[in-house]
């Protein structure tokens, strides 16, 4: 079987009834998740569903305790972040996801620092995605606005060019007015080819946004399907959109 | 006007008063300082007087001892202040190191000397027996400037050697644990280290370097050209440890390590590299500098880094834990200090005047004259 067969009928993503927590303490049971190549996925859930779990699990940020993740057709459950990275996943965690102390610039050439020369043109990329950084590039980014140190952990994690990124909670933080912006610049991340998976707060919008949507509460699958339906299902606006 | 003036006086003298007085001490120092150089004296009791008689040879003399003990010490601090930022603790065993490195650099600086005319044993061992004298090895900057070079290159070598030993056989297995463990550890490590010193080289403290010619006039003043030796070679290192964080990939990822760990690991910087580079930049700059403190002083002895190591905290805390520009500045400043403070106190007190200035510093700016200026 070649690769590209693989590709095409395989899921990008596949996590299959995972199991994971924090040191002893579990927090996942048995959750099921894919993500298509191309696909624009988001998790949404009340606050301690283990939305951001979920994340983290994929990227080996937590204790695996079962279950698999296939990304690409590799197993990857139980890798630490430091090999899962090479695979082709980046992750923007939900706080501290800038080096404050570098400048701006210096955040994306980290981006790339597996790679054995910092890619010029992959700097560049960023910086016609987000036209503001290139002038504040020598900027230390821990001087900037919250919707700008965004676009910087945004652009750092982008720096690898990866299959999948995972966006834990982009819109945290934000002044209102930012928030649309900031959504629109991930839809056209995704429409540049990047598979997402997004944990979001803001459910509404994010479910609005994405191709498809799960809802997490205690940790496990309550609801599946496409954005527009979940928003429109009344049992998920009753219990977790606030009606 | 007036009315003015004594009100603003008066409001200044109520809400900081702690800085008035600061002021105004600061000030008459000042002016004793400048009426001892202008040589006035003005007697106020039997045993006490303004002013009095200060060359400005003395004080130059003070002032650039203070410059060179300074630049030792912030060398050393760099390193520490490394180990603070990216190993998140505070690494007791840091003046240890400095031994380490002024033993290993030296030994090797006896042997390239006088190997051949001397026996090996006691010049491998620094003349711990004291068999042979400084003058028969002839160790000094104007008779083997070769040899003092290897001693600097071998101080660092052996130092890294031996910190990153250490970091495999102690620190890694704790790598997770808090930050109180690692010090404790540390702790350890630098009694281990020094009693391991005191058992290979010996317990008495001994002259080393052979100062014959080492003093010259240069341009009119007068030099020791062991302390120029060091004063250079160690704002060379300092320019080429900034070079080295804010040009290269491997200080880049140092920085952003120190700022921001679980990051540095999700964008997957490799931290054990980083870790062991930190070690390698960290235990190298001690080892030299510990070799410089022989050299300045001519003194050698087990107890020399665990002696200079509360200086260096002092230092690194003053300019800002974390920052290796702090350590340089926080290192000059408690080195100027612990000399200059030598004009109106006798030298049993120097190092508590310098610790009441690091106090003062924090009193006013908690976190340090760098801190939130520039990291690492």
């Amino acid at each position: 079987m070649s690769a590209d067969t693989q590709l095409a009928d395989d899921p990008l993503l596949a996590v299959h009834s995972l199991d994971a927590g924090y040191g002893d303490l579990q927090i996942l049971t048995d959750v099921d998740l894919t993500v298509d190549v191309g696909e624009y996925v988001t998790v949404v859930g009340p606050n301690g569903a283990g939305k951001s779990t979920v994340m983290k699990s994929v990227f080996g940020l937590t204790s695996y305790m079962g279950g698999t993740i296939v990304f690409n057709g590799e197993e990857i459950h139980g890798l630490p972040p430091e090999e899962i990275i090479h695979k082709g996943i980046s992750y923007v965690p939900q706080n501290d996801n800038i080096f404050t102390s570098l400048t701006v610039r210096e955040n994306l050439e980290m981006g790339a620092y597996i790679l054995d020369e910092t890619p010029t043109e992959r700097i560049e990329e960023q910086f016609d995605r987000f036209p503001i950084l290139r002038e504040r590039q020598r900027q230390r980014a821990g001087t900037m606005s919250g919707g700008q140190r965004q676009m910087v952990a945004m652009a750092r994690a982008l720096m690898l060019d990866p299959d999948l990124l995972l966006l834990d909670e982009p819109s945290a933080g934000l002044a209102p007015d930012l928030v649309d912006d900031m959504f629109d610049r991930i839809d056209r991340i995704n429409d540049d080819g990047t598979s997402i998976l997004m944990v979001e707060q803001n459910a509404k919008e994010a479910l609005r946004r994405c191709d498809r949507g799960y809802v997490l509460a205690q940790g496990e699958n309550r609801y599946v399907d496409d954005g527009e339906t979940l928003l429109a299902d009344e049992a998920v606006r009753q219990q977790f959109l606030g009606g | 006007m007036g009315l003015t003036n004594s009100i603003e006086l008066r409001e200044l003298w109520e809400t900081r008063r702690s800085v008035v007085l600061l002021g105004l001490f600061a000030l008459v120092l000042c002016v004793d300082l400048l009426a001892r150089l202008a040589g006035v004296e003005v007697g106020l009791t039997d045993s006490y007087s303004f002013g009095g008689a200060l060359s400005l040879t003395r004080f130059g003399g003070l002032l650039w001892n203070g410059i060179v003990i300074g630049l030792i010490i912030g060398l050393a601090g760099i390193g520490l202040s490394m180990t603070y930022s990216i190993l998140s603790f505070a690494n007791f065993s840091h003046g240890d190191l400095l031994t380490t490195g002024a033993f290993g650099g030296w030994a090797a600086t006896y042997i390239v000397a006088a190997v051949g005319t001397i026996e090996l044993g006691s010049l491998l061992v620094v003349r711990a027996a004291g068999s042979v004298s400084p003058a028969d090895i002839g160790a000094n900057i104007v008779q083997t400037p070769f040899a003092i070079l290897v001693g600097i290159v071998v101080a660092a070598a052996v130092t890294i050697a031996v910190a990153l030993v250490i970091d495999r056989l102690v620190y890694k297995p704790m790598r997770d644990r808090g930050g109180i463990a690692l010090l404790i550890a540390s702790i350890g490590v630098a009694l281990a280290l020094r009693y391991i010193i005191q058992f290979i080289f010996g317990s008495r403290n001994r002259g080393v370097t052979d100062t014959t010619g080492v003093r010259v006039e240069l341009v009119g003043i007068s030099v020791n050209l062991h302390q120029l030796t060091l004063v250079v070679a160690a704002i060379v290192l300092m320019i080429a440890m900034h070079l080295m964080l804010q040009r290269t990939k491997l200080g880049k990822a140092m920085r952003a390590m120190a700022d921001n760990k679980d990051l540095a690991l999700v964008t997957g910087i490799p931290t054990e590299r980083v870790v062991r580079a930190t070690w390698v930049i960290g235990g190298g700059l001690a080892g030299v500098a510990g070799y410089f403190v022989v050299l300045d002083r001519g003194v050698i002895g087990f107890n020399l880094g665990w002696f200079l190591l509360l200086l260096i905290f002092a230092a690194v805390i003053l300019g800002g834990i974390g920052s290796i520009y702090g350590a340089i500045a926080g290192g000059l400043v408690i080195g100027i200090t612990y000399n200059v403070v030598l004009i109106w106190i006798p030298s049993d007190f120097n190092e508590a005047a310098a610790f009441a200035l690091m106090i003062l510093v924090l009193l006013y700016r908690p976190d340090g004259i760098f801190k939130g200026v520039t990291t690492a």
